[in-house]
């Protein structure tokens, strides 16, 4: 295994563009991190955090796709509280829900299109699916702290101004 | 090529009561991944981490699996 890069110890938006910028920085982060999971990561500096994000979860998520087929995995009508998990991941549970729009076979008006997988590989995909998008939540979650944890934000937490 | 990789992605993998407990493996590592690399300050500890935390959970919920199995076994 080749050496691990350095991470940056303070938040690179901080050195790059000062502190007002910050304010932008945690919320932008945020946003990329649930796009496309990572991302958030990648953009604060932590390139292989960021990395090895992406590609898990990104893995987890298709690899429910494959098993369970998007017609039975993405699905907002017959499992919403599911869909609503799986929507952490973002970027890619929105693809997945146009690919699952895409391959729905068109029906008269009012009449649900029938897709039947086998219960078993329905269940296993939405299980890597929505457990994909709740680590998504981590991610993002873990992405704002970062952002967040300026030593801007840190000297004012331990002398708060006014304070001698 | 398209149509391939559209087909991976409609067609369901049928799976057997077997295949369905041994592919919570790869969800557990999934989880350990993701949360040790947000957790851990050393990157290069990682794998170590990962490899005890996925091995806790996997230990933990067949732990629990035979637990309930068992309490199953004796009230019904």
């Amino acid at each position: 295994m080749g050496p691990v890069p350095p991470e940056p110890t303070t938040n690179p938006a901080i050195a790059a563009y000062g502190p007002r910028r910050t304010v932008v920085a945690a919320p932008f982060a945020g946003l990329l991190a649930w796009l496309v999971p990572g991302l958030g990561h990648i953009y604060l500096g932590y390139h292989l955090r960021g990395l090895i994000c992406m590609v898990t979860i990104t893995l987890t998520f298709w690899t429910g796709v494959a098993i369970g087929s998007v017609q039975a995995t993405v699905d907002p009508h017959e499992r919403g509280l599911w869909f609503m998990a799986q929507l952490g991941t973002g970027g890619n549970a929105l693809t997945a829900y146009v690919l699952h729009r895409a391959v729905e076979s068109p029906e008269p008006l009012g009449a649900r299109p029938v897709f039947t997988a086998h219960w078993l590989s329905a269940d296993v995909g939405v299980h890597y699916t929505g457990v994909a998008g709740l680590l998504n939540l981590l991610v993002i979650l873990d992405a704002l702290g970062r952002a967040e944890a300026s030593p801007v934000r840190r000297r004012r937490r331990d002398h708060p101004p006014g304070i001698p | 090529m398209n149509s391939t990789l559209a087909a991976l992605f409609t067609t369901a993998i049928e799976l057997t009561g077997t295949q369905r407990f041994l592919l919570m493996l790869p969800l557990c590592l999934s989880v350990a991944v993701v949360y040790k690399t947000t957790r851990m300050k050393d990157i290069r500890a990682i794998p170590a981490a990962v490899l005890v935390l996925w091995a806790t959970i996997v230990l933990a919920m067949c732990a629990v699996g035979v637990g309930l199995w068992a309490l199953f076994s004796i009230l019904v």
